[in-house]
């Protein structure tokens, strides 16, 4: 009953589309990450949902209802913002309180509304504060308790651990899941950090330039993404990006780096000989005894979060990085030899950037399409 | 950030005591004047010496101007009262119009809404005498002329478009998404504009109201040209001192000092107001 | 030290002075800056680190103490005055300039011939990614490209120091990262001495030499970042420093034979033998009540044998997978490079080896150890 539904979404703002075309579909219970970067259409995408924004064509259904004409206080929904978005005029009950006063529930019911949530979200001591006086955690955690206060069947939250700290976001990160679980919600969340996305996205929708670009499990985003700009998008370092014309011969398709071959998925022989760039994820790369593997010059070493990030270059002067856990250990000058297992290599049209799918043409992008 | 030397310092003190003086000075004259009799005032060369003396207060609240030539009955007070009720209406009756009209204009952009703004601004363009002339005549048609309704109505030129636009850029600074989340929260469009929209707005309401009321006390030409004796505010009032015996100084600077005392204290008190922050830290940055 | 470019020392900043309610914003901060290095001045908001670095730039007072540049007291000078130049995290463009008007006003004072001024900004906008946009005026252009010139115009000057405060907060991550690099070579190659402001660990992580950890005011540690990761001085800094956050418990020591118990709440006691740690170390762990364990969530290994611990969480991010899991009365996160699967309830094994363990003192929060030996 609380099953979100976008249909050919149309949003524009004088004569430029924002939104061209959506379509989504987020099963109850179910949390959908939106993602993509700044200026995508993400933040107008919930609006249109929430009812703040009037769409310019297409249809929002909420539970199989078409609530177009719907306002947006009659819609059942509860938001988190970005910008937290307190009534500033008001302590923090009455700001989480103001779901509950609108449906007419007396003081002591509002009153063990408010408790039960501030509790969950350890903001009850500072219940009697004006947002001026809250920390920005506080502020967020206020502004999260807004919109779950009312037990809403459908939450949008934008951002909401943007402008948080670090530390804070990470906690949040891991509490979000069995919070929103435990709220039996459809969820739809803004985000642009691809670490938020992945953890805790049952599915992400991949927004750039007003459409869906890719729509998929956290697995097939990151394994499997639609084009090469989703591939830059998730993953830190980045993926490395090489230039490559696939070749094939009787032991199966390959592509040449320093004169060695990166065996690639037999599924991919209708590339042969198309102009390619070849995706090589940094942690996917591991240094080598054997010979058979990819001869590479050192030259840089960077301690990253735990990880060590290597900069190697192929014969050609070509640039890779290379990621492998700090205390794994690894050739740190001079020569050596990097190789990857052929299933962690994605393959892209050079032309258009799309995905090759080893098992058709590009399968993905044509879903997305 | 103190760079500043001493001397910097010190001459910085100066010129800020000479523009406090410069622009404190005729009041205070004013108020000196008010306490002396029209001989002190004019012997010359003046003198800050004078025994001070409250018969130019008693004879404006009385009603009876002591004059060379005798004595003559004035309606100061009755001017104080008209001006006291007029522009309490006018203001009132602005803000309840322009508030709302103001919140529209903000929040509503629709075809034209540009065009309605401006055309009410530009009422303030045209010369007052120019458009009186036309409305004379209309209004004695209608039997508005010498009506307080018909000098709150024409008071709306003055006070409508200053509260609208001033207004209206406090509305716009509210952030939108303070509104749309209260929409959210299951409340409809008025209660969001009752309880969000105009707490947030009110020290932008209560400065445009100030001004608003300033500037109608200040009028002269409506009330000259729409209103008979008895419907006078003390701007045209004041024109009574002007007697074929000479001008009472003294008594003129009483008036002048009993009229600005309203405004003055309204500004005093509104200033709690002007003073609070708008945004009052909801949103981040 | 000959080469030391910036000296504070003993900078006191006291905001409200005369007022009912002073606020001490930086409470005796001493720091040296060497000719060449990039230095991060690390914290969350309301640290001082903002506080700090405009006073550098003469926008603030110091309430007393004085700063020195190349062995000169510059703290009394007018900011135009100290030949030290600055990136606002708010954008202070001119607007009625263009982008590329902006940068070479910086250069004015230079005396350069028009072409070499316009081949140092057509260098500086490559660098940062503005080319496109040099001939727009600062109204037309997103708040990150208007934080890109605004950099820009700091970095072109050839001044003394360069103060970059949040010089990347509005750009999107993946710019982020690319132009971090770029900065971080430019200033090296040019040799150029910089403080960077910034909340972001992992900026300072990348741009900085050295990271000054800042909190309420008080230099909690300077430090390289390898130092501060390893060896934080306490437990500020430890918790502070490392993605994700370490993991700490409350914990008591006793001695079993020939093994060393710590006690942590709900009942849970790691064991090791008590030639793990230095003989100091145990008389000083036996010696006091309480004190405090940190261990990295990197280092926190699950193992079938392990102290149980149920989980509530595991996200995989692609590279690496977060687990957290309840033990000992509070969260402890594991993090693995590899895609594990430990669904919510299921109970895991726990174990942190001793040359893992930081340890700090309970009321102080001063590091007593990192590994075996006392700190």
């Amino acid at each position: 009953m609380s099953r979100i539904e976008l249909k050919k979404l149309v949003k524009r703002f004088k004569d430029t589309a924002v939104l061209s075309g959506i379509d989504l579909d987020v099963p109850e219970g179910s949390t959908l990450v939106l993602f993509g970067p700044s200026g995508a259409g993400k933040t107008v995408l919930l609006r249109c949902i929430a009812g703040a924004v009037e769409q310019d064509g297409g249809e929002v259904l909420i539970g199989g209802e078409d609530v177009t004409d719907v306002l947006p206080e009659h819609r059942g929904i509860g938001m988190a913002f970005q910008n937290f978005a307190l009534f500033p005029h008001m302590d923090a009950f009455d700001n989480i309180a103001s779901p509950l006063t609108a449906c007419g529930r007396t003081a002591d019911q509002i009153r063990a509304g408010v408790d039960t949530v501030a509790k969950l979200l350890k903001i009850d001591h500072v219940l009697s504060h004006t947002p001026k006086a809250l920390s920005n955690g506080q502020k967020q955690r206020t502004a999260l308790a807004r919109a779950l206060v009312s037990r809403p069947k459908v939450l949008l939250l934008d951002d909401p651990l943007r402008n948080v700290d670090a530390k804070l976001r990470f906690e949040m990160r891991l509490e979000l899941p069995r919070l929103l679980a435990d709220q039996g919600a459809t969820v739809i969340y803004v985000t642009q950090d691809y670490r938020e996305a992945m953890a805790l996205g049952d599915r992400i929708a991949v927004l750039d330039g007003g459409r869906i670009i890719q729509n998929g499990t956290p697995e097939e985003i990151y394994r499997r993404p639609a084009t090469i700009n989703i591939a830059k998008l998730f993953g830190d370092p980045t993926i490395n990006l090489l230039d490559v014309v696939p070749q094939s011969d009787a032991s199966g398709v390959y592509a040449s780096l320093s004169d060695r071959r990166i065996q690639l998925d037999p599924g991919l022989s209708g590339t042969v000989g198309r102009e390619c760039v070849l995706g090589l994820r940094p942690e996917a790369l591991s240094f080598t005894d054997a010979d058979e593997g990819v001869p590479v010059t050192i030259e840089a070493e960077t301690p990253f979060n735990e990880k060590t990030v290597t900069l190697v270059t192929t014969l050609r002067k070509r640039e890779i990085l290379v990621s492998r856990p700090a205390e794994m250990p690894a050739p740190t000058s001079g020569m050596a030899h990097i190789t990857i297992d052929p299933s962690d290599a994605v393959l892209f049209d050079r032309q258009t950037g799309v995905r090759l799918d080893p098992n058709g043409t590009s399968h993905a992008a044509e879903k997305a399409a | 950030m103190d760079h500043r030397s001493a001397l910097e310092r010190i001459l910085r003190a100066i010129a800020l005591t000479a523009i406090v003086v410069f622009f404190m000075f005729p009041i205070f004259w004013i108020v000196l004047m008010s306490l002396q009799t029209n001989e002190t005032i004019l012997r010359s060369p003046p003198s800050m010496s004078f025994v001070p003396t409250l018969k130019n207060y008693a004879a404006i609240i009385s009603g009876e101007l002591d004059s060379n030539a005798g004595t003559m009955s004035i309606h100061f007070m009755n001017n104080l009262l008209n001006s006291i009720l007029l522009s309490v209406f006018s203001v009132a009756l602005a803000l309840l119009l322009g508030v709302p009209a103001a919140y529209a204009f903000a929040r509503h952009k629709f075809r034209g809404s540009e065009d309605i703004a401006f055309t009410l601004l530009s009422f303030r363009f045209a010369p007052p005498l120019l458009v009186l002339l036309p409305l004379t005549l209309y209004f004695q048609a209608l039997g508005l002329a010498n009506t307080y309704l018909g000098l709150v109505w024409v008071y709306q030129l003055i006070c409508l478009p200053l509260i609208l636009w001033i207004v209206r850029g406090y509305f716009e600074d509210i952030s939108p998404d303070i509104e749309h989340a209260y929409r959210i929260a299951g409340h409809g469009w008025f209660a969001t504009f009752r309880k969000i929209a105009l707490p947030l707005a009110g020290p932008g309401i209560a400065a445009a109201g100030l001004l608003a009321f300033i500037f109608a006390w200040n009028n002269f030409v409506f009330a000259l040209v729409l209103a008979s004796a008895d419907k006078q505010p003390v701007t045209v009032g004041a024109l009574a001192f002007v007697t074929a015996s000479g001008i009472q100084y003294g008594q003129i600077a009483a008036a002048i000092v009993m009229s600005i005392a309203p405004t003055l204290l309204l500004a005093l008190w509104a200033q709690r107001y002007l003073v609070e922050g708008l945004s009052l830290g909801a949103v981040k940055g | 030290m000959s080469d030391v470019l910036l000296d504070l020392q003993q900078i006191d900043k006291i905001y409200n002075e005369t007022s009912h309610h002073p606020v001490r914003a930086v409470k005796d901060l001493n720091l040296s800056v060497t000719q060449g290095e990039i230095v991060a001045l690390l914290g969350s908001s309301g640290c001082g680190k903002t506080s700090t670095l405009r006073m550098i730039a003469g926008f603030e007072a110091v309430s007393s103490g004085e700063i020195l540049i190349k062995g000169r007291p510059i703290h009394k000078l007018a900011p135009a005055r100290r030949n030290v130049a600055m990136a606002f995290e708010g954008y202070s463009l001119y607007p009625p300039l263009t982008v590329e008007e902006n940068i070479a006003f910086a250069l004015k004072s230079e005396r350069l011939s028009k072409d070499e001024i316009r081949k140092k900004v057509a260098e500086i906008a490559h660098l940062l990614e503005i080319e496109d946009i040099l001939d727009r005026y600062p109204g037309s252009i997103s708040g990150g490209q208007q934080q890109r010139a605004s950099l820009a115009r700091a970095l072109i000057r050839n001044a003394d120091l360069h103060l970059l405060d949040e010089p990347m907060g509005q750009l999107e991550p993946q710019l982020r990262a690319l132009l971090r690099g770029r900065l971080k070579h430019f200033i090296k190659e040019r040799g150029l001495t910089a403080i960077l402001v910034t909340h972001d660990q992992t900026e300072a992580n990348a741009l900085a030499d050295r990271i000054a950890v800042m909190e309420g005011g008080v230099l909690q540690q300077f430090d390289s970042p390898l130092h501060l990761k390893d060896r934080p001085a306490n437990l500020f800094t430890g918790t502070f420093i490392g993605e994700p956050p370490m993991n700490v418990f409350p914990a008591q020591a006793e001695t079993d034979g020939d093994d060393l118990k710590l006690n942590l709440a709900d009942g849970v006691c790691l064991t090791y033998p008590a030639s793990a740690f230095s003989d100091d170390l145990k008389a000083r762990l036996l010696a006091s009540d309480a004190f405090v364990i940190g261990v990295r969530p990197h280092a926190v290994k699950i193992t079938a044998g392990g102290h149980p611990a149920r989980v509530y969480a595991n996200q995989w991010l692609g590279d690496q997978t977060h687990i957290a899991a309840r033990f000992a009365g509070q969260t402890i996160v594991s993090v693995r490079h590899d895609r594990a699967h430990h669904a919510p309830g299921e109970t895991i094994g726990i174990d942190v080896a001793a040359h893992d363990l930081h340890i700090f003192a309970a009321d102080s929060g001063r590091a007593f150890s990192h590994g075996g030996a006392l700190a």
